[in-house]
């Protein structure tokens, strides 16, 4: 889970990183009793979960005497479709140089990754193509609490040697707060020190529980409804809806519609040994979705009871077509149960899914 | 056949749970069928003295080595201690670990499998369903039921996408070597071209069939990585950005590892990739004619 600016700014300071002064408000009218320490001119942030806010207006400039009309605005405007509820009013920073600082978990090296350049401010990726040398790379060793010193100077190079620590306190907190990104971009030199600017943080979904962090996504309701079953669900905006059994198995299935010209409504794993009551869920859920005009079942496992599976999907009784893959134990009572119930089982997934975009088109 | 053979003395941490007790009774099945050793014990601490299918049950893996001869374990406990078995395993001597188990905090597999690389021990997974060679041995959860011997080594980020390629591959006559899945999250233990490595030097394994997933770029690290003739396929050319198709791995993040990319850079080596499961067979028996 990603965290919103404010709380990855909140862990970030609490772990001694400079940070700019900053009030969270939830209306224009809590904006007035910071304006003395913001200062003359500041900065509203919006605090949604969108990638590209400034482009997207996201992120305005204001003074101390238009600060309120111009929070007004802010709350007024949808950012990339999602309403604005909270804005970070900071503090302009007087910036003198910008560093962007990342650790990751490398896949590669199954170890944490640290990237840091003297060229901050500008869009990584494109740095990454156009100037890789540009970019410092360190693997830390996870057993161990911090970095050792050889590293974080072959890391700064001529950059302010007060950088050297701020990456250790990074570090730290990748570790301790179970992240698999922290990211500071851009790390700034002012004439006060060395400020986060701005700080990404994405949390282990895996972790949020033991760490105390409290999701704060915006669902759908279908959303919702997914996660109370523990169906991993992903919408998409297509018309055939998808309910398959392993992650890889659905994203094949979502693939082959898309191969044989059709479109996914969704993708919807329903996990292991799934049984008929999880199996009914899985169904009305997508068939809830008003884009879906037919469902393709495919399910295949050692461990899958083709009867259970067969009995959720009667008992779903949706109006939607639903077209059958099933291969698992029982699977000749399954089929038996639901072709008396008038429904269409195939043997392949090419077969299903086939006709579910004939029956789509 | 790689990591492991009939001679293989297996054991279960985990053994008196659900999970467990279920994948011991098939595991051993198993072992019968093809007159392997399969699991001979079994750990839950706290559940020492009892059996599970006439499996001994221990409290500590050192107790469960001390009586038995064992090289290989299969972890089914839950994700909040599965690390610490991992590394109680490594620690306790065992030379391969196959972790099924889902959901483990990344962090907790990162220092897990870098402690278990100190100790020189191999770990499979997480989030995987582990390995079979037919005829040979079965370590974890795969249908036996669809496989076939023979020379094609199957690895995979997935679980049912595997049975589904293994299914098809079966059904067309070609039989498989080792069918492994290195498991569906950001960290694993073994990555494609570590099995890659161990594929190389097996005699039996002619030919590889590759199945990733979108998220990272290890399926073209493997690829570059050996000259064994390879088929790959790869899951979520219709996956949206951002968003995590199930598996905590399989996700396109900046940008970064998604399937159309992937593909192209597969296909620039060389690599024959399959635009759907069906097709792998098909595209294997080329490979043979090509180069055996």
């Amino acid at each position: 889970m990603k965290l919103r600016e404010y709380e990855a700014k909140n862990v970030i300071k609490e772990a001694g990183i400079p940070v700019p002064a900053g009030f969270l408000i939830r209306s224009a009218d809590e904006l007035t009793p910071h304006l003395d320490a913001l200062g003359g001119a500041f900065v509203l942030k919006a605090q949604v979960d969108v990638g590209g806010r400034g482009k997207a207006g996201g992120i305005l400039m204001a003074s101390r005497a238009e600060g309120k009309n111009t929070a007004t605005e802010l709350f007024g405007r949808q950012i990339k479709g999602l309403p604005v509820r909270e804005i970070l009013a900071e503090q302009r920073l007087d910036i003198q140089h910008e560093y962007y600082l990342s650790i990751t978990v490398d896949r590669s090296s199954r170890q944490p990754l640290i990237l840091f350049t003297e060229e901050g401010g500008v869009d990584i990726e494109i740095t990454a193509k156009e100037r890789p040398e540009a970019i410092r790379k360190a693997i830390a060793n996870p057993l161990m609490r911090d970095i050792p010193a050889f590293m974080l100077r072959e890391l700064i190079g001529t950059a302010p040697k007060e950088i050297g620590p701020i990456i250790n306190k990074l570090y730290r907190i990748f570790m301790e707060k179970d992240a698999l990104l922290a990211e500071i971009n851009p790390l700034v030199t002012t004439p006060q020190g060395v400020f986060a600017a701005d700080a990404k943080l994405i949390i282990d979904d895996n972790a949020l529980g033991r760490q105390g962090f409290k999701v704060n996504r915006d669902l759908t309701d279908r959303e919702r409804e997914a996660e109370k079953n523990g169906f991993s669900y992903v919408e998409l905006n297509g018309t055939i809806g998808v309910i398959g059994n392993g992650a890889g198995l659905t994203m094949s299935t979502l693939d082959l519609i898309e191969f044989y010209g059709g479109k996914a409504a969704n993708f919807l794993d329903v996990g292991g040994g799934a049984e008929s009551e999880r199996v009914m869920q899985a169904v009305r859920l997508v068939g809830s979705v008003p884009s879906v005009k037919v469902i393709v079942v495919n399910l295949l496992g050692g461990i899958t009871k083709c009867d259970e599976v067969a009995k959720g999907i009667i008992a779903a009784s949706i109006p939607q077509k639903v077209i059958v893959r099933l291969a698992g134990t029982n699977e000749a009572e399954g089929r038996t149960m639901l072709l008396e119930n008038g429904y269409e089982m195939l043997d392949t997934m090419d077969l299903v899914v086939k006709k579910a975009v004939e029956v789509a088109a | 056949m790689i990591y492991g053979d009939k001679m293989t003395g297996i054991l279960v941490q985990g053994a008196t749970g659900k999970q467990g007790e279920f994948h011991i009774g098939l595991m051993n099945s198993y072992a019968r069928q093809v007159g392997g050793r399969g699991v001979i014990a079994g750990v839950t601490p706290g559940k020492g003295g009892k059996e599970v299918h006439g499996v001994p049950v221990y409290n500590t893996v050192k107790e469960a080595m001390r009586d038995h001869d064992i090289s290989a374990s299969v972890i089914f406990v839950p994700a909040s201690a599965a690390a610490d078995s991992i590394m109680e395993e490594a620690n306790a001597g065992i030379q391969t670990i196959v972790a099924i188990t889902e959901h483990i905090p990344v962090h907790d597999t990162m220092k897990a499998v870098a402690y278990a690389k100190m100790e020189g021990c191999t770990v499979i997974g997480p989030n995987c369903p582990g390995l079979l060679s037919p005829g040979e041995v079965k370590m974890g959860i795969m249908p036996a039921g669809l496989f076939s011997r023979g020379n094609v080594g199957v690895i995979s980020r997935s679980g049912t996408l595997t049975y589904e390629v293994v299914d098809e591959l079966t059904r067309a006559g070609i039989g498989q070597s080792t069918v492994i899945g290195i498991g569906g999250d950001p960290v694993i233990g073994q990555t494609f071209v570590e099995v890659l490595e161990q594929f190389k030097d097996d005699p039996q394994t002619k030919a590889v069939v590759l199945i990733g997933e979108v998220g990272g770029n290890l399926e073209e690290e493997g690829a570059r990585s050996t000259d064994l003739p390879i088929v790959s396929y790869i899951a979520g050319i219709s996956a949206p950005p951002d968003k995590r198709m199930g598996h905590a791995g399989a996700i396109v993040e900046g940008g970064e590892g998604d399937a159309r990319s992937k593909i192209a850079r597969l296909k620039k080596m060389g690599v024959p990739v399959a635009s759907r499961p069906s097709e792998i067979p098909a595209m294997v028996r080329d490979l043979f004619r090509d180069h055996c």
